[in-house]
């Protein structure tokens, strides 16, 4: 059984060349073609969301030691923290900041690189650093440039008289998370941008060529007919952000790991601070967390969808 | 189901569009005031995302003793620094490490996720929505808070301190975005040219590997970056999977810079620097590929 | 629909099949009748030359050559990452059988450890020194098997103090405050006196500034007095002498002590509570440093907070024999020297601190091993106390803010509810 499944799953276009005449695609069904993708996820990724769940249930040491069921426990004592609340606005704050940053700046970005300019390749190439580096380490590299006493940017700001001496940005929540925003913002730049660059270049020139013997203006051009020919590659940016940054680790936890106390902290940094005290009360919130990422995924695809009805 | 309503649109830079339309090239001209502004803005943005990584390598030069110090510039460069980090440290089996898993995990992906995503574009099957809904919430879902599960699974296995789980699991995390952005792509190529190939005797399987595949180039070319980035910089997963040297990635050998008591900086980010390099040479090689692949495409 | 459940249901039962295909193995026993025990120790190095992989690589080599029956696998984790490491590992059933990490209390709460005297010779057991062999009890029980040891001390910056015209270091908190004054009127770009409270030691600093005012962690009676008067007391003395003149950081809540340790060893602060790690760091950077007893409100303490780091032996895979010859072993003299001089900590074996305090080469930890034997410590056998310590670090330092009261009767309330879980 095994093995017919994963031998089968294993080189799927071969045994649908195979089997094929046409005939062979509709006995075999869907299963060669997607089975591996199935069986993938169901083993590394399905499985461990179940052993998530289940440990949300469960009463764990501090060791580690799993002592028996919990019940609801578990949630009721995540819904009796006295800074949940503030996590969770701090997360919805923060997500819907960083990604419309992100995508009112990457639209800007994608129109000055679509222009012709000597030295558009190489300029474009640099936009990609921040992709290309792990998150985690342009996080700590911040943090570094932050720093109170070698920090460059404090360095910086204090020579061009900006503040009058070496501040500790990082230590405040206040001016923490503008600073931790600006970074999440950073790095999420060369993927938005490349995305609606991609979207930009299937824009035919004709269409432009028309408006402009239509006599229309620059910006009545761009919102008119670039805009919404962007809107697919618009809405896939949105998602793919909107699912990046509320579920952003790396960025907070290099920077202030969510303190002091949890007063830097997402729900994903919070779950993380959680383990240290308590794991299934850490599962119950990433069941909780992953609750309101499909919540805030599903209203904007409705939202969107519902505009679209409506233009 | 938002997969179908949006077409493919994430394509790398030289790409056209899916129907391989390409704009029409405008006769070259003297600069005009305009093109100056906008070449000067450029180049200024493009100097702002570089800084960091300019700092960074900065401070990896910085001797020890000069890390507290407030200035811009070291008084004495330390070269060496990277010839100890290379010495001090298992920089050379965790970059093996990460390029095999990298690497692995990204071939992983195009062999599980080409024919899924194309089958997906071309069949109407049953169960094809539930499909591209589990698709969609594997995206949703993050490796840090599916560490125990993901932990107890692979003892479970007799498979921590591997390579290969290390390969799967990046696979496994980066496949969503791959089928999605493939079906997009696939979507967008007219059926009538398979159709053509599969009556002059090709399967369905051929038809996908000599016509439609190449079409597909710049799709395949994404999924081929984002997966090799997002594997190559993997952090939680590595560090909770595997815990001897020999089989670690380098991102979780470059954290091991930070000690008990104190953070080697200079270190830590010139390891940094290196491991940065393969990602900007995997750009440069697959650019040519992209180019290449578009001509493929075009002539057909 | 049919064929969708079917796909699903082969998808999962091909996933289960390989489960349990490869299920299993993980027991450490191996038909040729060698054992394997597994042991994980955390990382004192900061890079891969001085890792502890290769002092305990070294030990299990040298172990396995005297008995070949024996196998070691060493798993060396970052200070960082081992306290998650270690819970997901027992979680998951994978259970070391020796352990080498901060605390030990929490795992005899669960009944998961050896008695020490069950996987220690006699001769080993009366080798400890007796204020960490009575550290390592719960309930009178010897559980806990110290390790290494250090002491804190207050480490000052001799020039900027003698720029400043104070002579001679701090023996009380008004000492301290008039010196960070002067400090910081002579030298406004240092930090006068680093606090670190960020939630990578608070615990320590925090509970050094309670000993200086009578405070603690605990009553004569074992129970929690995190918010009493003496404490509380401590942090508005702490807001309004040194947090808000800006003597200190301008968010010590937010502060590691990596942060401390490397502006003190760049000659960028003045004084702070330090630990015998320091004294190279400071060497290597050039600073004259001097060492003092920790100052408390009215003169100097006679104790000071003492750490240790402790080993551990699992009975989950029942490897009593093998564990006994290994920790033997280990705790040879010639290992446990070559360790405390490797990372200049304190030794917790008697032969090793007659030769460490007699050889003449560790000058510099002198003043430690005069405090060492006033020391006091957490509350390390009190089994809630490792959870205790987390919520600690990760909200403690806030008791400087404005409300002090409110930050440690949190706390206390926290620490209640987990002692009352135990």
């Amino acid at each position: 059984m095994s093995s017919n499944v994963t031998s089968g799953g294993r080189r799927p276009p071969r045994s649908g060349r195979s089997g094929t005449r046409r005939s062979g695609l509709g006995r075999l069904g869907p299963l060669p073609w997607i089975g591996p993708a199935v069986l993938l996820i169901v083993v590394v990724v399905l499985w461990p969301v179940y052993e998530m769940v289940r440990t949300s249930f469960l009463k764990i040491s501090v060791s580690g030691f799993v002592r028996g069921w919990a019940g609801l426990d578990k949630y009721r004592q995540l819904f009796d923290e006295p800074d949940l609340g503030s996590v969770i606005t701090a997360t919805v704050v923060w997500t819907v900041g960083v990604v419309a940053l992100t995508m009112v700046i990457s639209l800007g970005l994608a129109q000055l690189f679509n222009q012709r300019f000597p030295g558009r390749r190489l300029t474009r190439w640099a936009l990609i650093a921040p992709w290309a580096a792990s998150v985690l380490m342009t996080a700590i590299g911040f943090k570094w440039m932050l720093d109170r006493t070698a920090g460059v940017l404090n360095t910086l700001m204090t020579d061009l008289g900006i503040v009058d001496s070496p501040e500790d940005w990082l230590g405040d929540p206040s001016t923490a998370w503008p600073w931790m925003m600006f970074v999440a913002v950073f790095v999420s730049l060369p993927f938005t941008t490349y995305t609606l660059l991609a979207g930009l270049q299937t824009v035919p020139g004709e269409v432009y060529e028309a408006a402009r013997v239509d006599g229309a203006g620059v910006w009545q051009t761009y919102r008119r007919i670039t805009l919404p020919l962007l809107r697919p590659a618009f809405l896939v940016g949105v998602v793919i952000n909107l699912i990046n940054v509320f579920n952003s680790f790396p960025v907070i936890w290099g920077m202030t790991r969510g303190g002091p106390d949890s007063d830097t902290a997402t729900t994903t940094v919070f779950m993380y601070q959680l383990k240290s005290s308590d794991i299934g009360e850490s599962a119950a919130m990433s069941v909780v967390n992953f609750a309101l990422v499909v919540v805030m995924v599903a209203a904007f695809l409705k939202v969107s969808r519902w505009n679209q009805e409506e233009a | 189901m938002a997969q179908q309503t949006i077409p493919a649109t994430v394509g790398t830079l030289e790409s056209a569009s899916p129907d391989g339309r390409r704009r029409p090239v405008r006769p070259r001209r003297a600069l005009r005031p305009r093109t100056v502004v906008v070449a000067a803005v450029a180049w200024l943005i493009a100097a702002v995302f570089l800084l960091p990584y300019l700092q960074m390598v900065i401070t990896a030069l910085r001797p020890a003793s000069e890390l507290r110090d407030a200035t811009y510039l070291p008084d004495h460069f330390a070269w060496s620094n990277f010839v100890d980090v290379w010495r001090e440290s298992n920089l050379g089996s965790n970059l093996r490490v990460t390029l095999l898993v990298a690497g692995g995990s990204t071939l992983l992906v195009l062999l599980v996720a080409i024919p899924a995503a194309y089958y997906t574009a071309r069949v109407k099957y049953r169960g094809r929505k539930v499909f591209l809904l589990l698709v969609l919430v594997t995206q949703m879902f993050q490796p840090t808070s599916l560490l125990v599960g993901l932990y107890r699974e692979f003892y479970q296995l007799g498979m921590l301190n591997s390579v290969w789980t290390l390969v799967l699991c990046n696979a496994a995390f980066n496949l969503a975005f791959a089928i999605w952005i493939l079906t997009a792509y696939f979507s967008a190529i007219p059926v009538q040219l398979e159709e053509a190939a599969m009556i002059d005797g090709l399967g369905r399987g051929g038809a996908l590997l000599r016509v439609t595949l190449p079409l597909a180039m710049p799709g395949v070319v994404t999924a081929v970056i984002f997966t090799f980035i997002a594997a190559w910089n993997e952090f939680v997963m590595g560090l909770t999977l595997s815990t001897v040297p020999e089989s670690q990635p380098l991102t979780v050998g470059i954290n091991s810079f930070i000690g008990n008591y104190t953070v080697q900086w200079n270190y830590l980010f010139a390891a940094s620097v290196i491991a940065i390099v393969p990602v900007v040479v995997l750009f440069a090689f697959i650019e040519r590929h992209v180019v290449s692949g578009l001509t493929a495409g075009s002539v057909k | 629909m049919k064929k969708r459940m079917l796909v699903l249901s082969a998808a999962c039962a091909a996933g289960a099949l390989v489960l349990t295909a490869c299920g299993g193995g993980g027991a450490g026993g191996s038909a040729d009748g060698t054992v394997t025990l597994k042991l994980v120790a955390a990382d004192y190095g900061d890079k891969a030359s001085n890792s502890s992989t290769v002092y305990w690589e070294d030990v299990a080599k040298r172990f396995e050559a005297a008995n070949p029956e024996i196998k070691v696998d060493v798993q060396v984790v970052n200070w960082n990452d081992i306290d998650a490491q270690v819970k997901t590992m027992i979680q998951s059933g994978n259970v070391p059988d020796v352990l080498q990490t901060g605390g030990y209390a929490d795992k005899v709460a669960d009944d998961l450890l050896y008695k020490a005297e069950e996987v220690l010779s006699p001769a080993t057991l009366d080798n400890l020194v007796d204020t960490f062999a009575k550290a390592g009890e719960v309930d009178g029980v010897q559980y806990g098997i110290p390790f290494v040891s250090s002491a804190r001390a207050l480490f000052y910056n001799k020039k900027l103090l003698a720029d400043a015209g104070v002579t001679e270091p701090p023996k009380s908190w008004a000492d301290l405050k008039a010196a960070a004054e002067a400090v910081k009127k002579k030298n406004p770009d240092v930090v006068p006196y680093a606090l670190p409270l960020g939630p990578e030691e608070a615990q320590g600093e925090t509970l050094i500034w309670e000993l200086g005012n009578g405070g603690g962690y605990t009553g004569d009676d074992g129970k929690y007095t995190l918010d009493s008067e003496a404490n509380v007391e401590t942090f508005q003395w702490l807001r309004a002498n040194l947090v808000e003149p800006g003597l200190t950081y301008s968010n010590p809540a937010a502060t590691d002590r990596r942060t401390a340790f490397a502006d003190f060893a760049a000659g960028k602060a003045g004084m702070l509570n330090g630990h015998p790690s320091l004294i190279q760091m400071s060497k290597d950077g050039g600073v004259d440093y001097g060492v003092a007893p920790i100052p408390g409100k009215d003169g100097a303490l006679d104790s000071t907070l003492g750490v240790a780091d402790w080993m551990m032996a699992f009975k989950d895979s029942g490897h009593q024999e093998e564990i006994r010859k290994f920790l033997d072993f280990a705790y040879s003299k010639e290992n446990t020297l070559k360790f405390d001089e490797m990372y200049n900590l304190m030794p917790v074996t008697e032969d090793t601190l007659q030769e460490m305090t007699s050889n003449g080469k560790h000058k510099d930890l002198e003043p430690f091993f005069d405090l060492l034997p006033k020391a006091s410590f957490y509350p390390l056998g009190d089994t809630s106390w490792d959870a205790v310590s987390a919520e600690i670090k990760k909200s403690g330092g806030t008791a400087v803010g404005d409300d002090p009261a409110k930050v440690l009767g949190d706390l206390q309330k926290k620490a209640e509810q987990i002692a009352a879980n135990q």
